[in-house]
């Protein structure tokens, strides 16, 4: 039987980073290496190794996929891989985003973190 | 596959960074290596521009990230290939080859067939199964418990830091000991030692302020005796010089056994006062458990004090020294050292030293404590490497017996397109499986083994609380089941390979063809090999058992039945003539206990205590000088005493109630003592005295039997007694610590209790040291080799066991391979015994030569075993003939059996089966 959404939840930090920066839009491998860094403010920065490792690990969970190659931005001649997220990997992230919130509702509940502005206190 | 052709590298960078991309799996690098190469030239960009510390920067990082990842990827790709080889198990065949998988998990595909195979061939023959693996189980089983004893006595180091650098420096001879003056001139001028210490053992009381008095040994050692063996306290500290210099306070040390055992382990026990022959002392430190030095028995250290203004005089030896090698100095420099300096003390003192030289040793400690167990331990480690070699012998005979009943199975599989190589795999796959089978078995059969000698062992083996199943002794494990699974494996996948496919099809192939024949005649040697290996073990373990039965008949020149020892340490108060007395009316009720027989007292117990030799002089001879005067050992016994212990009087009368000090004072000696100093006369009328000025004479009115002291084999001292009451007189002291023996009529513990109390009766701050029965305290003393020499015995009647087992298999074998052939022959008119006796003779032949052979490396390999051996020699041909007609029978009763159910089968069965 196939695996449903819930059934990879949670997902490992790395892993939901990953799919969050290729979820709207494909990018290549760097690509998504400076993404995460620019996101975590320098925190987290990727290396090839991991990077591909996981990117290898997400591939074999069906969550994302190798799509066409594209032309480097530089004009050399080259091709990269690009990533993408796959429909059921979109469900998957849906499904951690959502988990996510609901934590996020209950550490507001608890006065652990300010509500954000337009949101009535619960 | 990749959409375009890889670009090459473009800078220096690149090319590095793709060399070490090797380190991936090639899976990995197939479907990632480009996005890496492309990642990282966007960074090695980035960074170039930065400056030379991003560049650096970069580099460090992809040299961690390569180590952190390169593995893990190794171990995916390995995860992959296995589940890609499970999925296509799983899925539907199509095709027999393995073409679809690649290449990579070919081998693992090949591996699980292999597998598969062999436990399905394992499940079929379950009782093939079953005896392959208790065979491998016992041989196994029985060489890593043995291995765990060499382990844990012989190899392991001792637990001191740089074991190998503590010595003990002994004297040989004439002395076996050290006196106070040689210690400290040793210690001042033996430069190869960095510390040099001195110890002797002694018991104590220790007071009974919260339980009764205590007798517990106790070794009293010099200041730098903690600091040669340093090995840190487990609480507290050892002594510092003011406490180890007389004047200073008084401390002591405990071993942790103590500490538990009275202390409850309660920390507080650091600055408490404890009484220690009536005398208090502050408790200063506990030591770490385990081996305690210099022996087990260990639970107290006190610091000797030595007043180096007032030394004892150089002719008193009694001290034992133990020392820490300098940095650069070695075991054999030291020795020199030590023997240029007693050179030096002969040349100085002539009148301390006699003639003879003095002899000294210095050799490392780990040595010295295994010395007497090693040969035994090295024995018995010989011993089950025979029951090992038996055990894979039968177990390859069994394999091949095995492997000749599926030639046919194995023809078809080369017939359709097994290569030699792939059978031959195959064949090696079974081989490690059983044995790997047959050592996880072994391996816990070996916990249970080493949990079982551990418990039964005897106090005096040393180190045994090191004897456990420990990394090495895994390893060890490990490589042995590899080694017997090699050994029986190479042989069946020799054959397997060998075997022409051809003539296994034919019809009627397993009689005529001529693998067969030499197929039987490889079992028969393999079984002739293991009888041979059976007489070398049984030779060897019936030598020592014979050994043993020898030790223990020797003569002991007492009678030790129905006798029972317990040992009284009176107070101090008692030293002088009240110990006399004391006796006395001890001896006296205890005389009066309805069960004893006679009662008496001595100093030292035969066989368990030693004793010193003390200078004398004979026959009014004038004074001289230690060198010269003759040497005794003396005894302080009571009246009866010969009759308690059942020591025969050869000549004149024993001590009675009326040698008291104002009579005649008087000797009894012994025979060899009377040989030594009178001979070709009798002693009886002799005077002797101790070399002591003011020590008046003594006659001699008795001869006695000798008696064995320590060690049953040593020889007998001359022995000298003197009545107890008359020691203060004519040997310096009355002693108040002696042995109470009384003989009894019946079971001699059943007095213990009353002898008990009325020691507490007459004197309650007396404790009792020991209780035991003469018999048990000389077992006690062949304990240890006992115990050895029936273990090695065990093995050795394994040994022969397993190669019964192994005659049979073989003549079982050879009788169904002839079946047809014996039913022809019974069909023409033999015999049913006709038949039986033709199987008989080849069980016996098979027998008679590998005793034959077995007899030619026993005589050469009992040679090993001198050092253990007693009165019996090496080849002793009683035992070899012995053991040549156990073995010849065992071989003859292995044929009986399957040569009866042969010729009890119908013979026109027999031919048409075939």
């Amino acid at each position: 039987m196939p695996p449903t959404p819930q059934d990879l939840l949670p997902l490992r930090p790395i892993d939901f980073l990953i799919l969050l920066m290729v979820a709207p839009r494909e990018r290549h491998g760097y690509g998504i290496m400076q993404d995460v860094l620019e996101h975590t403010e320098g925190r987290i920065e990727l290396e090839a190794g991991s990077l591909y490792r996981t990117i290898r690990r997400l591939g074999d969970q069906g969550l994302i996929e190798e799509s066409a190659r594209r032309p480097a931005a530089e004009a050399d001649d080259e091709r990269r891989r690009y990533y993408r997220l796959t429909p059921f990997g979109r469900k998957v992230a849906m499904a951690e985003s959502a988990r996510l919130r609901s934590l996020v509702r209950l550490a507001e509940a608890a006065r652990l973190l300010d509500p954000l502005p337009g949101r009535a206190r619960a | 596959m990749p959409e375009y052709p890889r670009t090459r590298p473009r800078t220096r960078g690149e090319w590095i960074y793709r060399a070490l991309l090797q380190v991936y799996p090639r899976e990995f690098r197939d479907e990632f290596g480009d996005a890496m190469v492309e990642f990282f030239r966007d960074r090695n960009s980035a960074a170039r521009a930065e400056g030379t510390i991003s560049l650096v920067r970069l580099w460090w990082r992809v040299a961690l990230d390569l180590l952190r990842n390169a593995l893990p990827a190794r171990a995916d790709a390995l995860v992959r290939s296995l589940r890609r080889v499970r999925d296509y198990h799983r899925a539907p065949r199509t095709a027999p080859s393995l073409g679809f998988l690649r290449q990579e998990d070919r081998m693992f595909a090949t591996m699980f067939q292999d597998l598969r195979f062999a436990l399905r061939g394992m499940r079929r023959a379950p009782g093939f199964t079953l005896t392959v693996l208790a065979t491998l189980a016992i041989g196994i089983g029985a060489s890593v418990t043995i291995f765990s004893v060499v382990n844990g006595v012989l190899l392991k180091p001792l637990p001191y830091p740089e074991p190998h650098r503590i010595v003990r420096a002994q004297h040989l001879e004439p002395f076996g000991t050290v006196s106070e003056p040689e210690f400290v001139d040793y210690k001042r001028e033996a430069k190869a030692f960095a510390l040099l210490a001195a110890y002797r053992t002694a018991p104590v009381t220790l007071g009974g302020t919260d339980g009764e008095p205590e007798r517990i040994e106790a070794a009293v050692v010099s200041e730098d005796f903690f600091p040669v063996l340093s090995r840190p306290m487990a609480l507290g500290r050892s002594y510092n010089a003011d406490e180890n210099r007389r004047g200073g306070p008084f401390t002591t040390v405990i071993s942790h056994g103590l500490w538990q055992r009275r202390f409850g382990g309660d920390s507080s026990v650091i600055g408490r006062q404890i009484v220690v022959n009536e005398r208090p002392r502050t408790v200063i430190g506990v030591a770490r458990p385990g081996t305690d030095f210099p022996n087990n028995g260990i639970s107290i250290w006190l610091p000797m004090r030595l007043n180096y203004d007032t030394l004892w005089d150089r002719n008193n030896h009694y001290l034992e020294l133990i020392g820490r090698l300098a940095p650069n100095a070695t075991v054999e420099r030291a020795g020199r050292e030590i023997q240029t300096l007693a050179r030096r003390f002969q040349r100085d003192f002539p009148d301390m030293y006699g003639g003879g030289a003095l002899i000294t040793r210095v050799t490392p400690l780990s040595n010295v404590m295994v010395a007497d167990a090693k040969p035994y331990i090295i024995t018995l480690f010989g011993a089950v490497g025979f029951v090992l070699l038996i055990a894979c012998v039968n177990v390859a005979n069994l394999m091949l017996a095995r492997g000749e009943s599926r030639r046919k199975e194995i023809a078809i599989r080369s017939a359709m397109g097994a290569s030699r190589a792939r059978v031959t795999r195959q064949a090696l796959t079974e081989s490690l499986l059983f044995a790997i089978a047959g050592g996880v078995l072994g391996l816990l059969a070996a916990i249970g083994g080493v949990g079982a000698l551990r418990a039964l062992a005897p106090s005096s083996v040393p180190r045994v609380d090191e004897v456990a199943v420990d990394p090495m002794v895994m390893l060890f494990a490990i490589g042995v089941t590899l080694l017997t699974g090699m050994l029986f494996g190479m042989g069946p996948a020799l054959r397997a390979v060998r075997d022409d496919a051809a003539e296994s099809l034919k019809e009627g192939g397993k009689t005529s063809s001529g693998n067969a024949r030499g197929l039987g005649r490889m079992r028969r040697t393999l079984a002739v090999s293991e009888i041979a290996l059976a007489v070398v073990a049984l030779s060897g373990g019936g030598m020592m058992m014979r050994s043993l039965w020898h030790l223990q008949a020797i003569d002991l020149g007492f009678r030790p039945d129905h006798v029972l020892a317990m040992r009284l340490a009176p107070p101090q108060s008692y030293a002088g003539g009240q110990g006399a007395a004391l006796y006395d009316r001890i001896l006296e009720r205890v005389r009066a206990l309805p069960d004893v027989e006679k009662a008496a007292a001595v100093e030292d117990l035969p066989i368990t205590d030693g004793n010193s030799m003390w200078s004398i002089l004979v026959d009014g001879a004038p004074q001289t000088s230690v060198a010269k005067a003759p040497v005794a050992m003396p005894q302080k016994v009571t009246p009866d005493y010969f009759e308690t212990m059942g020591i025969r009087l050869l000549r004149g009368r024993s001590f009675t109630e009326a040698d008291r000090p104002d009579a005649q004072l008087v000797a009894v000696v012994n025979e060899t003592m009377e040989k030594k100093l009178w001979p070709g006369k009798s002693a009886i009328g002799g005077t002797v005295k101790l070399l002591s000025e003011q020590m008046p004479w003594a006659t001699v009115v008795g001869v006695v039997r000798d008696v064995r002291s320590r060690g049953f084999l040593e020889e007998i001292p001359p022995t000298m007694y003197f009545a107890q009451a008359q020691a203060g007189r004519i040997a310096f002291y009355v002693p108040h610590h002696m042995w109470i023996l009384a003989r009894t009529r019946g079971e001699p513990s059943a007095i213990t209790a009353s002898v008990r109390a009325i020691v507490r009766e007459i004197e309650p701050a007396t404790p009792i040291a020991r209780v035991q029965t003469m018999d048990e305290a000389v077992a006690a003393s062949v304990a240890s080799r006992r115990f050895t020499t029936s273990l090695i015995a065990g093995f050795a009647a394994i040994a022969v066991l397993l190669a019964g087992l192994g005659v049979y298999g073989v003549i079982t074998y050879s009788v169904n391979q002839r079946q047809f052939e014996m039913g022809i022959r019974m069909a023409l008119g033999a015999t049913r015994s006709r038949v039986v006796n033709h199987i008989l003779r080849e069980g016996l032949w098979t027998g008679v030569t590998g005793a034959a052979i077995g007899l030619v490396f026993a005589s050469g390999a009992t040679r090993l075993l001198r050092a253990t051996l007693v009165e019996v020699k090496p080849g002793d041909p009683l035992t070899l003939v012995v053991v040549t007609l156990v073995l010849l029978s065992v071989a003859m009763l292995a044929s009986w059996i399957p040569a009866r159910r042969a010729s009890a089968v119908d013979p026109v069965r027999t031919i048409r089966a075939e």
